[in-house]
């Protein structure tokens, strides 16, 4: 609105500053006409491109604007042709002052530029004004520009002003107003200093919703605007007045002028057009309150029918949920065979639920509860007068009731059914009856089934407890018997027990035998093997050579025999002795027994091979004494041959580990290969081989304790392989 | 050799040979020392406690080395040993035992009664002369009894 005013007060001013000059130019213009010959055909001007909306550039490139179409008009006015350059304002200023173009369409008429133009009469008065950014509180009148950044086109009139006035001197040159927005727009400057009317033509179509105009005038800053022709090209200057003076007067100005400035207003209304204007803005404010109105009706109608409509689905809901909790009911009556019924006392009128009706075996339609139909008969005789009496009583005395009663229903199932009443009051007055019927046939039903069922499980128990009885005398039999046996089994344990004991003490007796026969024979054999060495010593001199043959032969077998004794005695021993297994290294074993019980001078004749011996589980000792006696063996019984070979291996099968020595010597004849291993077993003379026939006893008897096995393969003449055989983890071994 | 006492070694044998062949064995070495041979348990337990038979017998000479054989009758040979290492004078008197066997368990059973030493009477003569020249000589020569 305030926008509006601004624009009507100018173009109120302008109006009455045309017409006089209208009225004065008229004369004069016919003057000029008179003594102007048609020289110039085509003039050349220049327009700024951002001066809306008297001087700017169309969206073809074209110029246009107000002063520009006043220009041409007051230009062909006078038969002469335009052509318009476009410029910024600086340049062509200067243009103009330098003669390359011939006038400027739009120039504000100061003291300072009719130094270089002459000026056309003023066709356009205008007032400057501040534009700040919105929210600019520091500038109310023109004094507060004082020492402000102002922003200004190069060379424009504001400028021009503000050096005149001198009140600041900080002024910000931009090329075009519309760079001056730009600018202010972005923070740069505080304000900007031009027309009015041109600002805000710019802030709308920059669309600088920031800026804003201030509303105090710049008095001082007063443009009026002229068409400029360059300083003494007066003929020039006379023909635009001319043409000027008759667009003005032949209301092509006004034509003009109401194309861009809009119809101007007359200074005074008349009352119809009071009426009309009252009309223009009571219409549509009746229509739009209207619009109003119908809006809020409509909208307080919608609410109501909402509500209206939610309060029909509530209903419709609760109707719906009662229909399904009767239906509920009348299921549950059904399966639950359950009624209830109702008795008005002053109306007599009897009413029953679905479950009732079920009970009776009756219908709705058949049966009318409240008048007691004579052709029905539900009870017996009996039961039907103490209903009829609890009844009564209920009615009258208000006592309640409850019965078990045979029941016979319409389509004459006979029934059990329990039925109970209470009286309902009021002020004393016993006013309804309420009470349900049970039909309890199923219940007695099951009791009658669980009494028989007690009944049969007491006989089943009964008959149980009996056989029970009776297995457990059998059991206490049994259990005698069983008594018996284990008293037999003990007897026989006991005895056992005394030949074990016997048994010990005859093997310790036969082991005290072994000893002390062992230890008795020795002392006459040291006796005799003593004195013969006595003999030999001492009296050698009274001896002959058969004498001294006599005395070697008695050691000889002295020796001989202590040697047997010393072998019995170990083998003896052998059963006493308490194994300790563990693993043994055979390889190392065989290689140490080897240089132990040869001489260096046998080895020279003796090849042993030894080949991958595996490590056993024994005891050591026992084993050591198993390889002593055959590797001795092995080289005893090959030291006829030049070279004794003996080949020692072992190999695994099953879960035994082999073990074989092998020698080249004189071997044996199979046939005698089960008497091998007795005792005292000689398969050779003394002469060719000694020994006292234990050696292999005592082998079998180690490798028998050790739960493996020992055999012999040879022939006569060509050696002899003994192999015995230890279990691979050393079980089976025999540990007493 | 003022003090010289003449009982040195108590041989308690009761098989005539074997301990004919040990005295010899001990003269042939040299060890002329006093020898006195007992046959059964009960006079060596009387020579040594000076009884019975030995009454008269001056107490304060006791043997320098007993040569002791388990199996004795009478009394054995064990029993004799127990007697004198039990006894707070004469436990100090060396008791070498004398066994047919080195397998003989009454070995064990004489260690732990307090013998000093055992000799096994081995069947070869040669043997048995060295071991008992061995043994004599180191109870006799080299072992200081203590006072």
């Amino acid at each position: 609105m305030l926008m509006k005013t601004l624009r009507l007060n100018n173009l109120n001013i302008l109006l009455l500053l045309l017409l006089s000059f209208g009225c004065f130019m008229e004369v004069k213009g016919i003057q000029i006409k008179e003594d102007t010959t048609l020289k110039i055909d085509k003039i050349i001007i220049a327009s700024e491109p951002d001066y809306p909306p008297y001087c700017f550039v169309d969206k073809n490139g074209n110029a246009d604007g107000f002063s520009v179409e006043l220009f041409i008009a007051a230009a062909k006015a006078v038969h002469m042709d335009v052509e318009i350059k476009i410029g910024i304002w600086n340049k062509i200023k200067q243009d103009l002052s330098e003669g390359t173009i011939d006038a400027l369409p739009l120039v504000g008429r100061t003291s300072e530029r009719e130094k270089f133009y002459d000026f056309t009469l003023p066709y356009l008065s205008l007032h400057g004004a501040v534009f700040v950014r919105e929210g600019t509180t520091d500038i109310l009148s023109i004094q507060d520009l004082e020492n402000k950044n102002i922003l200004v086109m190069k060379g424009d009139n504001a400028e021009e002003f503000l050096h005149r006035v001198k009140i600041t001197k900080n002024i910000i040159q931009t090329y075009t107003y519309e760079e001056a927005f730009r600018r202010l727009a972005s923070g740069e400057g505080d304000a900007i200093l031009t027309q009015r009317v041109m600002g805000i033509k710019l802030i709308e179509s920059l669309q600088l919703k920031t800026i804003v105009p201030l509303s105090f005038p710049v008095n001082e800053f007063r443009q009026d605007f002229c068409f400029a022709v360059k300083k003494g090209d007066t003929e020039l200057l006379s023909r635009l007045n001319e043409g000027l003076s008759i667009v003005i007067a032949n209301k092509t100005f006004d034509a003009i002028h109401l194309r861009w400035f809009g119809p101007v207003n007359q200074q005074r209304l008349t009352y119809f057009e009071v009426i009309k204007y009252v009309l223009y803005f009571l219409i549509p404010f009746v229509f739009l309150f209207s619009i109003v109105a119908i809006f809020f009706l409509r909208r307080t109608v919608r609410l109501r029918t909402n509500s209206l409509q939610q309060e029909i689905i509530e209903h419709q809901k609760t109707v719906n949920t009662l229909n399904s909790q009767q239906l509920l009911l009348s299921e549950m009556e059904k399966v639950t065979k359950v009624g209830g019924w109702e008795y008005d006392v002053a109306t007599k009128k009897m009413v029953w639920t679905d479950g009732v009706y079920q009970i009776y075996g009756v219908s709705k339609k058949d049966y009318n509860p409240s008048e007691m139909n004579p052709e029905f008969k539900f009870y017996d005789k009996e039961d039907q007068e103490v209903v009829d009496f609890a009844f009564k009583q209920a009615i009258e005395n208000g006592s309640s009731f409850d019965l078990n009663l045979r029941f016979k229903s319409a389509d004459g199932k006979a029934k059990w059914i329990r039925t109970s009443a209470k009286p309902e009051r009021k002020e004393e007055k016993i006013i309804r009856l309420i009470g349900n019927i049970l039909d309890i046939t199923e219940q007695k039903q099951s009791e009658e089934e669980l009494l028989k069922l007690k009944n049969d499980l007491e006989i089943i128990v009964l008959e149980r407890t009996k056989e029970l009885h009776e297995k457990v005398l059998r059991l206490n039999k049994s259990q005698k018997a069983m008594l018996y046996m284990v008293e037999d089994l003990n007897t026989v344990t006991n005895e056992l027990k005394l030949e074990r004991e016997k048994l010990e003490a005859s093997n310790k007796e036969l082991e005290a035998f072994s000893y002390s026969v062992s230890h008795d024979l020795r002392a006459p054999l040291r006796g005799v093997l003593g004195f013969t060495q006595i003999l030999m010593e001492e009296y050698a001199v009274k001896l002959d050579d058969e004498g001294k043959r006599i005395c070697n032969i008695i050691k000889d077998n002295s020796v001989k025999m202590g040697q047997l004794i010393d072998d019995l005695l170990a083998f003896s021993r052998l059963n006493r002795y308490s194994m300790h297994s563990s693993e043994i290294n055979i390889e190392n074993m065989v290689i140490s027994i080897y240089h132990e019980t040869t001489e260096e001078e046998d080895r020279k004749r003796i090849e042993l091979s030894i080949g991958q011996l595996k490590n056993a589980f024994g005891d050591t000792n026992l084993i050591k004494q198993v390889w002593i006696n055959l590797l001795s063996n092995a080289i005893k019984f090959s030291s006829k041959k030049d070279v004794s070979k003996v080949v020692v291996s072992s190999y695994k099968e099953n879960e035994n580990l082999i073990y074989c020595i092998q020698d080249n010597g004189t071997g044996f004849d199979m046939k005698y290969a089960d008497k091998l291993f007795g005792v005292f077993q000689r398969l050779h003379n003394e002469r060719d081989f000694k020994g006292t026939g234990v050696g292999l006893a005592i082998v079998q008897r180690i490798i028998h304790r050790h739960g493996g096995k020992v055999w012999a393969e040879s022939e006569v003449g060509k050696g002899a392989s003994f192999y015995f055989s230890l279990p691979i983890n050393g079980n089976n071994i025999s540990l007493d | 050799m003022k003090n010289y006492d003449p009982i040195e070694i108590l041989i308690v044998e009761d098989n005539p040979a074997d301990s004919e062949l040990m005295i010899r064995s001990l003269k042939k070495q040299g060890l002329l020392n006093e020898l006195c041979l007992v046959e059964d348990g009960q006079a060596a337990l009387d020579f040594i406690f000076c009884e019975g038979e030995y009454a008269h017998k001056n107490k304060n000479k006791i043997p320098k080395v007993v040569f002791l054989d388990l199996k004795l009758p009478k009394i054995s040979g064990l029993e004799v040993l127990a007697a004198i290492k039990s006894h707070p004078d004469k436990k100090k008197i060396p008791v070498v035992v004398v066994t047919s066997s080195k397998e003989d368990p009454d070995i064990k059973a004489a260690y732990e009664l307090g013998a000093n030493s055992y000799v096994v009477k081995p069947v070869n003569f040669d043997d048995f002369v060295a071991s008992i020249q061995e043994i004599g000589l180191f109870w006799l020569v080299l072992n200081q009894p203590p006072v």
